[in-house]
C-alpha cells in the first residue's frame, strides 16, 4: 500500500490529511517529498515530548518542508510552558496547543465525532485555529 | 496544500487529524482524510459515523509500472487520483472523502 500512499499525495489536487501510522519509520522520501506539513502530536510530559523529537529529527532527514509539534493534553500553563521550552531546545515549531479536554472522550463514548458532539469544544477552538495556521502556510 | 500527520498511540492524533479535515472541508476546502494507520479509527473522528461499513476494500491492481522520459521506471496508480479518492473513498460531506489504507481486509499492506 506504499505505492498507492505515494501515488496519491503526490497526485490528488484535494487538501490532503493523511494520519499516519504512528511512527514515521515506515514513511517513504517518496510521500515526504509531497508533504507540505507535518504535524507531530505530543503530550507534555517528557517521554512524548523525547519521541516527538525523533520524529522531528527523522522528518527533517526525508526533508519535509514544514515540521510543527502539536501539544495535546495540555492541561495547565505549566505544561504549556514545558512543551514550549522543550520545543525551543529542541528547534522544534509549536503550531497547536491544544487543551485536554473531557469533550474529547465523552464524544467517543458516544461514538461521535469531536466536533458533532460538541463542536464548541475548548479542544475543538484549538484546532480551529491549528487550521488557520495551517492554511495560512499553505498560501 | 497536504498535511501528515504522527504521533503515538494514544497521543490523540487521530482526533486531531479527523477534526482538522472536518474544519478545513468547513472552510470550502476539498478536503481527501486518508486513514494510514493499521488500527484505523479516523472514520470516526471526521464523523463518517456508520458509512464506514460501505468502505470498499483496495484492489490489488492499483499500480503499474511506467517508465518516464530517461527509461526509469517507476510504480504509478493505475487509475487517476481523483478517480481513485471518487471510487474508493467515503463520501462524509460534500467536499470530504475519507479514505482508509490500513484495513486488515485490504490485505496486501507493507
Amino acid at each position: 500500500m506504499r505505492g498507492v500512499l505515494n501515488g496519491l499525495v503526490a497526485e490528488t489536487a484535494r487538501t490532503t490529511i493523511v494520519d499516519l501510522e504512528a511512527g514515521l519509520e515506515h514513511l517513504s522520501r517518496g510521500t515526504a517529498r509531497h508533504v507540505d506539513t507535518l504535524l507531530i502530536v505530543g503530550e507534555p510530559y517528557f517521554k512524548s515530548l523525547e519521541t516527538a523529537s525523533r520524529s522531528f529529527a527523522l522528518a527533517r532527514d526525508l526533508g519535509i518542508k514544514r515540521i510543527g509539534m502539536v501539544a495535546n493534553k495540555v492541561r495547565t500553563p505549566r505544561d504549556e510552558a514545558a512543551v514550549r521550552e522543550f520545543a525551543d531546545r529542541h528547534g522544534l515549531v509549536v503550531e497547536g496547543v491544544v487543551p485536554f479536554d473531557d469533550a474529547v472522550q465523552a464524544a467517543d463514548e458516544h461514538g461521535a465525532a469531536l466536533i458533532d458532539y460538541r463542536p464548541a469544544a475548548p479542544s475543538v477552538a484549538a484546532i480551529r485555529r491549528l487550521a488557520d495556521g495551517v492554511l495560512a502556510a499553505g498560501r | 496544500m497536504k498535511v501528515a500527520v504522527a504521533g503515538k498511540g494514544g497521543s490523540g492524533k487521530t482526533t486531531i487529524a479527523g477534526t482538522l479535515a472536518r474544519v478545513l472541508a468547513d472552510r470550502g476546502q476539498r478536503v481527501v482524510a486518508i486513514d494510514d494507520d493499521s488500527n484505523p479509527n479516523l472514520a470516526l473522528t471526521v464523523g463518517a459515523g456508520s458509512a464506514v461499513a460501505d468502505v470498499p476494500a483496495l484492489p490489488r491492481d492499483l499500480l503499474e509500472e511506467r517508465a518516464d522520459a530517461e527509461g526509469t521506471k517507476r510504480l504509478e496508480l493505475s487509475v487517476p487520483a481523483e478517480d481513485f479518492i471518487d471510487r474508493f473513498g467515503v463520501a462524509v460531506r460534500d467536499n470530504l472523502t475519507l479514505l482508509i489504507m490500513g484495513q486488515p481486509h485490504h490485505g496486501g499492506s507493507g
